[in-house]
């Protein structure tokens, strides 16, 4: 069941940045009525966890939790067996399990997955109505590993706990507490580490495994892109924790290191500085001076090699500005991506940024940067101000870079291809220069025959 | 998969869960609903995710801004609030955030979470200061289809005012809610064309029918008013499509027994837009414009042309039922066989479709029917099952389509849209025929 104790705990991390500064017991803020936009807590235990595609992710709740949320993300698999990601799972209860409790279904749904499907393991994500009808998720979920000897984990991160944040971190714990430190790798070398909060969205990761494997990094476990249910069960023997982009998972890092001495890393992939940087820092924590070498390497090569293709790029976009309206840390981590391009990110928006990112949109921006607390007021006097070239932006900014006569790319949107690592620089840069080249935006803002002045 | 034994049409699931899920919840009807209401606030009643889930749903579908607001209830107002606190601070936040909004009415409905712990939501409504009108709508019960119906009897029943007076050319359409933005239009456009002073509700002709402008997203966009639903009382004719809509139509007829009902399944293929046509007819007076005339002949030859194709074909059809039963309808006028219907949730109105099988699933009942069909028609999920089946081609209609642009401006309807239908049908099947 959902433990206060618990949700406590993790809304008051104390390796969280912003929350140094609070007062004691303050913590993480409660949504307030009406101005709660993101997802909910199940939403980010769901994210967290869904890309483990050997496992069965099922849903006891009502239709809307799963119904309008399976397959919608690009959390790429190269898992060989049936790829549960792309799959939904949902007990869907009526108005009987709301009376009676839905414990029954529940079990029976359990059986039939394993019948059918026989997965490594199974996910049973609890949701607002079933916790609050108080079904025994655990006892179920007990009976059910028992029953078939392999984990079913029982999440319990019902919608009203919180955000997305928070259900992140709920996952963490469901893994920590049910899945790390039950099973022994087969090898293990001292190059292991654990990738956690990558969900390898378009394929994100496999920007920069493939030179992790060049250097000779080895990834034991993911949390979870592209993971199994398998490896993150021997994530307790790896050497270091590497947390990428996500700072939703420092909980779990920080109770590793308790309890398995694990040290842990926050690093990104995205642009060119943030990738070399993430891999110095990898290498330097594992402390192999051989593989620090290697490392060095690979980098100088690789660098090397997107340089040149950056070079026409960069000519490309010389003089360019740019106006960045998007959430957390995209704040800073696309402005890094332009900023190797050559383009001057002259303001961003920090609107969801965590304290931690807002100081890094400053550093990345510098002291003149424009850091927008409320961008929608302000980003369209920051085009003019500024002269920005293209605003990149959710959807509902379409109309002001209309209205401004400058280009645009949606950065919300479902995107198709990767900007993660080295190459996934020269992604963003194909869709800067299709967006500066096409001629719609100029052709939309065109006044209708019967508009005047 | 293992194929299955015959599943019957039943109101009860056949298995404890679903996998790979078609249904859609009531509070997502809803939420649609009242976002074709001009300067209406859909406000659901729920924890944060459920409204952020249907906000990227329909923004992925419509490829549009949505307008749509939550209470975001939390676990300590899920016990302790009775509604009251956490659907008036709502308002009062929005409101206060965005000053330059002056919603006209706050549709408010209510989730699974906030059935479950039992609000009352009418109650709350007293202390609104804002025009205002609630459903309820559990997603544990009901559909897409029911939630959008509940809506727009909710707001007959609470905005309309009761009259015995009748306009004699005033006119109704209560639409299913699986009709797309401009198939609102081109049947209100019809009516129109009879000289019918003409309202749609709910009426999203107008909210997401893909139309560049400022500021959107803030508000329900759609083409009826909230003055103009207290008015509907004295429409002389009220017109149900699809028989989710019959509870819309009891609703009015209660505020007017002099209303005259007319009810039609669905607005697909030559026979029953004939009937709709003539009963317009009737009531008007007059002879349809030439242009009409002329699609329905345009109709005809299309029903000839495609005959061949799609009479020498099986179809596998899924989605909510007022959609699955007029595009069997419009199949079967062509010769088409029906293989498999699986709907969304049980209504009475599966019962008259004639198909080898028609039952409530999902897609994994769905898929084995797959195989032995020449064409699919689903919404996107189907898209990625079928990668493995060949010579079965997929035509995607119903929620959510996130493969294709432009669904708002899809037509089926009348005897325009069943022509496009056909052909678009037709081709498929001959791009599957020639290259699997």
């Amino acid at each position: 069941m959902v433990k206060r104790a618990k949700i406590k705990e993790l809304m008051n991390e104390s390796a969280c940045s912003h929350n140094a500064k609070k007062e004691k017991g303050a913590g993480c803020d409660m949504p307030k009525p009406g101005l709660a936009a993101g997802g909910c807590a199940f939403d980010g235990a769901q994210i967290s966890l869904f890309p483990y595609a050997d496992a069965v992710h099922l849903v006891h709740g009502p239709q809307t939790c799963l119904g309008a949320s399976w397959e919608t993300r690009e959390t790429l698999s190269s898992y060989k067996g049936r790829d549960h990601t792309v799959m939904g799972f949902t007990t869907g209860i009526n108005t009987m399990d709301v009376i009676f409790g839905g414990d029954k279904r529940l079990i029976n749904s359990i059986d039939y997955i394993m019948e059918h499907y026989s997965p490594e393991a199974i996910f049973v994500y609890s949701t607002c109505v079933t916790a609050l009808v108080g079904d025994d998720i655990d006892k179920t979920c007990e009976m059910g590993s028992e029953k078939y000897g392999v984990p079913v984990v029982p999440v319990h991160a019902p919608g009203f706990v919180g955000g997305k944040n928070l259900g992140s971190r709920i996952a963490g714990e469901a893994i920590l507490d049910n899945l790390i430190g039950t099973k022994e790798p087969e090898v293990t070398t001292p190059y292991d580490i654990n990738l956690i909060g990558d969900y390898n969205v378009t394929g994100d990761m496999w920007q920069y495994l493939p030179m992790f494997e060049k250097i000779g990094i080895r990834v034991l476990s993911s949390l979870s892109g592209d993971g199994r249910v398998g490896d993150i069960r021997t994530a307790h023997r790896a050497r270091l924790n590497v947390i990428v982009c996500a700072k939703s998972l420092i909980t779990l890092c920080r109770k590793m290191k308790e309890q398995y001495d694990i040290p842990w890393i926050s690093v990104s992939f995205y642009g060119k500085r943030d990738t070399t940087f993430a891999i110095r820092e990898i290498v330097r924590e594992l402390g192999d001076p051989e593989l620090i070498a290697r490392a060095e390497a690979v980098i100088a090569e690789e660098e090397a090699v997107l340089e040149a293709k950056l070079l026409p790029y960069r000519e490309m976009f010389a003089g360019k500005k740019a106006v960045l309206n998007t959430g957390g840390n995209k704040a800073w981590s696309i402005a890094s991506g332009l900023q190797d391009l050559g383009i001057e990110v002259v303001a961003t928006s920090i609107r969801k940024s965590t304290a931690d990112d807002i100081e890094k949109a400053r550093e990345y921006l510098g002291p003149d940067g424009l850091l927008m607390k409320t961008p929608a007021s302000e980003q369209a006097k920051a085009i003019d101000e500024r002269g920005a070239d293209i605003l990149l932006a959710g959807g509902r900014s379409l109309y002001t870079a209309i209205k401004k006569k400058i280009s645009f790319i949606d950065v919300n949107q479902e995107k198709k291809v990767s900007y993660g690592g080295y190459n996934g620089l020269i992604n963003l840069a194909e869709d800067l220069r299709h967006a500066f080249n096409n001629p719609v935006f100029s052709n939309v803002s065109k006044k209708a025959p019967w508009e005047v002045g | 998969m293992e194929p299955q034994a015959k599943i019957p049409l039943d109101k009860h699931e056949h298995k404890p869960l679903q996998v790979n899920p078609i249904k859609h919840s009531q509070p997502m009807g809803a939420a649609l609903a009242f976002m074709g209401v001009h300067d209406c606030m859909p406000l659901m009643h729920a924890s944060q995710g459920c409204a952020s889930y249907t906000k990227v749903f329909y923004t992925r579908h419509f490829n549009e801004p949505i307008a749509m607001y939550n209470t975001s209830v939390s676990d300590i107002t899920a016990v302790l609030d009775g509604g009251d606190y956490s659907i008036l601070m709502a308002i009062e936040n929005i409101t206060k955030k965005n000053k330059s909004m002056k919603p006209a009415l706050i549709g408010l409905h209510t989730t699974g979470l906030t059935e479950t712990k039992g609000d009352d939501v009418r109650t709350v409504g007293e202390h609104v200061e804002l025009p205002y009108c609630y459903v309820n709508t559990p997603d544990y019960e009901g559909g897409m289809e029911s939630g959008w119906a509940l809506t727009a009897k909710a707001l007959i029943e609470q905005l309309t005012e009761a009259t015995t007076q009748v306009k004699p050319n005033k006119l109704l359409i209560l639409p299913h809610v699986s009709m797309q933005p401009v198939e609102v239009e081109k049947v209100k456009e019809l009516c129109s064309s009879f000289g019918f002073e003409t309202y749609a509700l709910p009426d999203i002709s107008t909210a997401l029918d893909g139309y560049l402008s400022e500021g959107q997203g803030k508000l329900g966009t759609g083409a009826i008013t909230v003055e103009d639903i207290g008015q509907l009382g004295d429409s002389a004719t009220v017109v149900t499509i699809g028989t989710s809509m019959k509870i819309a139509a009891k609703a009015m007829l209660e505020k007017n027994p002099n209303v005259t009902h007319l009810h039609f399944e669905h607005l697909m293929g030559q026979e029953i837009n004939d009937n709709f046509v003539e009963a317009l007819m009737k009531i008007r007076q007059i002879e349809p414009t030439p242009l009409l005339k002329r699609w329905r002949g345009r109709l005809q030859d299309a029903m000839l042309d495609s005959h061949f194709l799609i009479g020498s074909s099986h179809f596998v059809v899924t989605g909510e039922p007022d959609m699955c039963v007029g595009i069997c309808e419009l199949l079967r006028s062509v010769g088409g066989t029906i293989d498999a219907v699986i709907a969304t949730v049980y209504s009475p109105v599966l019962e008259s479709i004639i198909a080898e099988t028609v039952f409530v699933g999902d897609l994994e009942d769905a898929v084995s029917h797959f195989e032995g069909a020449d064409l699919v028609i689903s919404n996107f999920h189907a898209e990625r099952l079928l990668h493995t089946v060949e010579h079965t081609g997929l035509i995607l209609r119903g929620f959510p389509n996130y493969e294709e642009l432009g669904n708002q401006l899809k037509n089926d309807q009348l005897y325009e849209g069943s022509t496009y239908f056909l052909f678009e049908v037709a081709n498929k099947l001959r791009e599957v025929r020639h290259h699997g």
